[in-house]
């Protein structure tokens, strides 16, 4: 055990403080951190900011981008990320697809498809939810039936987010109904939005924004070479891309700048003759919240050591539960520290209200999400509980 | 001390839902409003006719004679119909008119909903606070102006005039100012004309009475969009199937529905026995408080997990549940939030060795 960070990652440290505070726009970073819905632009010009500093896919194998660093330097590196409020890399491109084309793509697919997912030439979204395959992913219906070179593609993906900008999707689809575990059909198909029969239909949450689609297929023809790796082998990828990460699971640096920034917000709100931040039931809260952001982040650390294997990995699940209840808490309280300025969500002129306000209820709402997408809550005590502790009832 | 509701108390309720009913928000694929809703002129004409403005002020001052229970029961229908209106918002004001005894004629334009009076109560970057404002009033002459910023006060774009509790020099005082002038949710006054309502010997005693009546009627709604919320949930873990059996078939999500029930029916006496004791005793800040604490908890409870147990659907605007999370989100936070009624609270725990209900 040592608790100093060694003298070289002190200096990986600086680095990235220095690229992500001083080089970075401040432009870009300023409407990241402003919050409400951010403009495909942004997040395109930042991953190209960051792609070219090779700072996009560290993760990634070496040979198309990938930096070797360790895990705590990943955790650095996305902790200063975070704190600054730079738009990170899309996490479809860069978490998701990108690590299963590298692990399991052809090297014709890898040339062909890593380079401009790195720098978000092509803007990737992840077609895995249906209506009916939730939670139970592995039912999912939407068909591929093989047709000479092509596949032809037919069913309804749902809750694909940020659909509407995306150039490709990547789906699971069925392609052997008749296997004999439901896991075992299923295929990992790379998909051009553009092609005939694809259609996307938004679905507007409960903040009023548009980040979810549904997504048809209608005798979609995709070539056969767009598949990943083998047939019938798509959900072992699938597991992959939702299970090996420790790293990064938990938003860390995001909570910690929130969680800063609900200071600054309670101190600028009068009340008697202080501010909030002189109340103590508010600032006790806010302590108490620092106390367990400080857990998850230690837990962060010190589980990224371990080595994956490329295995599913419980110990994620650890992080992903207390990093989305904690994000969740922290965007809580914000609403609890605008108080009746955030009763309203309209944008009008003549103002005397902070826009803060004005966004802390519907990002709360939203923020919902994160204890349901990417395996909900109960999915992930579902995996400690029978992964970790054995408990399999 | 007997919970059960009088035949009239049905009645009341079955006009209720049916009115709320009708004017329920329609919702389905395609962009529907989320958030604070504005003013619905028919909504509101509806009722002023079934009487529900005027509810809880005596007969001779243009009441109809009956309680904050009444109140309540109204309001929970228009909570579980997901029916937003400025129905608390215009009781708090309306009980200030009334309080003032000189305003028999606008009372009854509140009543019958030819007037929209609403109370101007927050302030921009300002926590909830019932006893201060940095609203100024001073005397030209015989005449009473007032100056300073109010925001958001929500609905005010329909307002025909605004309760506005100001400073003066002996104190704090509650006026009257007309069809005010607003841009979006703020009231801008500069030296603009009001009427004085109430002078500063008779306002706090009339401000905690006004918004004790607030907190109970949205207690009432909170009540509503909860009830509401559990039986969607419930409705939804039985029909729901994933892994080839509905969802009631796993049990950690059958339990987490029982825990919401036993919140759900704790805050139900609390709010049922608020209202009693406001009608009995309408500035009885304690059990206001209380009411907040309870159902301030309850809601944030019931309708995040609401939202969990649906999972993606409950996300969505086409669908009822997250309305109805968000509606308890903005109510727990009006007229003060739960910390804030705690540390209120908190300041009296040495008054009373035990909180007495059967008094
Ligand atoms: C904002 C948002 C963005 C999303 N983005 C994407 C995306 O880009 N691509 C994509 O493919 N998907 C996406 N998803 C889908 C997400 O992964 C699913 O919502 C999630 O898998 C849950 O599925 P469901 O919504 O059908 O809920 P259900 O599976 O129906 O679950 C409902 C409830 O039951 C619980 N439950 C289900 N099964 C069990 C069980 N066995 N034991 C205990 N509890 C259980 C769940 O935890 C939940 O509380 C997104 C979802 C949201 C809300």
């Amino acid at each position: 055990m040592e608790r100093r960070l060694s003298e070289e990652d002190a200096a990986f440290r600086q680095q990235m403080r220095d690229f992500f505070t001083k080089t970075f726009p401040q432009d870009i970073r300023d409407r990241w951190h402003a919050g409400g819905e951010v403009g495909p632009d942004d997040i395109r010009a930042s991953q190209r900011i960051l792609n070219e500093a090779g700072l996009a896919v560290p993760h990634w194998p070496t040979e198309y981008g990938g930096k070797d660093w360790t895990t705590l330097q990943r955790h650095i590196y996305l902790h200063e990320m975070q704190t600054a409020s730079v738009p990170p890399p899309l996490a479809f491109n860069a978490n998701m697809v990108g690590p299963v084309i590298a692990a399991f793509g052809s090297k014709e697919l890898k040339d062909r498809f890593l380079p401009a997912t790195a720098n978000l030439d092509i803007w990737w979204c992840q077609g895995f939810s249906e209506p009916d395959a939730g939670s139970d992913l592995a039912s999912l219906r939407t068909t591929a039936t093989r047709d000479g070179d092509e596949w032809v593609v037919n069913g309804q993906k749902t809750w694909t987010t940020l659909g509407q900008h995306a150039d490709w999707i990547f789906a699971l689809v069925r392609t052997n109904p008749d296997a004999p575990k439901k896991q075992l059909g299923i295929s990992f198909l790379l998909i051009d939005m553009s092609t005939p029969g694809v259609t996307v239909r938004p679905i507007q949450l409960i903040d009023g924004g548009h980040e979810v689609n549904e997504v048809f297929f209608d005798n979609v023809r995709v070539p056969a070479a767009q598949l990943v790796g083998e047939v019938d082998q798509g959900w072992s990828y699938a597991k992959f891309l939702l299970g090996n990460e420790r790293v990064g699971v938990a938003p860390v640096g995001s909570i910690k700048r929130k969680l800063a920034d609900a200071k600054t917000f309670a101190a600028t709100v009068r009340s008697g003759d202080g501010t909030l931040l002189d109340d103590p039931l508010l600032s006790a809260r806010i302590a108490e919240l620092e106390c367990e952001v400080m857990a998850l982040e230690l837990t962060a650390i010190r589980v990224a050591g371990g080595s994956t294997e490329g295995k599913p990995d419980p110990a994620s699940s650890i992080l992903k539960l207390r990093g989305s209840e904690l994000q969740q808490d922290v965007l809580e309280l914000v609403v609890d520290i605008a108080g009746p300025s955030g009763l309203q969500w309209n944008r009008y002129d003549g103002t005397d209200l902070e826009s803060w306000t004005r966004r802390a209820a519907p990002t709360y709402l939203n923020f919902r999400k994160a204890s349901i997408y990417g395996g909900s809550n109960e999915v992930q005590r579902q995996v400690i509980s029978s992964g970790i502790l054995g408990l399999r009832g | 001390m007997d919970f059960t509701m009088t035949d009239e108390q049905k009645a009341l309720r079955s006009a209720a839902r049916e009115l709320a009913a009708r004017h329920a928000p329609e919702r389905g694929e395609g962009d529907v409003p989320v958030g604070p809703h504005d003013h619905d002129p028919k909504t509101w004409t509806a009722m002023a006719e079934m009487g529900a403005l005027g509810l809880p002020f005596a007969e001779d001052v243009g009441g109809f004679g009956a309680s904050p229970v009444e109140v309540s029961i109204v309001a929970a229908e228009l909570g579980s119909a997901g029916v937003q209106t400025a129905y608390a918002d215009a009781l708090v004001a309306a009980s200030l008119l009334v309080s003032s005894g000189s305003q028999s004629g606008l009372v009854e334009a509140v009543t019958d909903g030819s007037a929209l009076v609403l109370p101007a109560l927050t302030e921009p970057q300002r926590a909830w606070s019932q006893t201060f404002s940095s609203m100024t009033a001073s005397q030209v002459g015989d005449k009473w102006v007032l100056s300073g910023t109010k925001e958001p006060v929500l609905c005010v774009g329909s307002a025909t005039h605004l309760v506005v509790p100001a400073q003066t020099n002996d104190g704090l005082a509650v006026f009257l100012v007309e069809t005010p002038v607003v841009s979006g949710a703020r009231v801008a006054l500069v030296e603009t004309p009001a009427t004085l309502l109430l002078d500063p010997s008779r306002t706090p005693a009339a401000l905690a009475g006004a918004v004790n009546l607030g907190i109970v009627t949205l207690a009432g709604e909170a009540l509503g969009a909860m009830d509401a919320a559990l039986s969607m949930t419930v409705e939804y873990l039985k029909t729901r199937k994933q892994f080839g059996v509905p969802l009631m078939k796993f049990q950690t999500l059958t339990q987490r529905a029982a825990d919401m029930y036993v919140s759900l029916e704790l805050a139900r006496s609390t709010v049922l026995f608020a209202a009693m004791q406001l009608a009995d005793h309408p500035d009885d800040a304690a059990i206001a408080s209380r009411t907040k604490v309870v159902v301030g908890r309850t809601g944030r409870h019931i309708g995040q997990e609401a939202i969990q147990l649906h999972g993606g659907i409950g996300m969505t605007a086409e669908y009822s549940v997250g309305h109805l999370t968000a509606r308890l989100t903005a109510i727990e936070r009006t007229f003060g939030d739960p910390r804030q009624h705690l540390a209120i609270l908190a300041g009296s725990v040495r008054d009373h060795a035990m909180v007495d209900v059967l008094s």
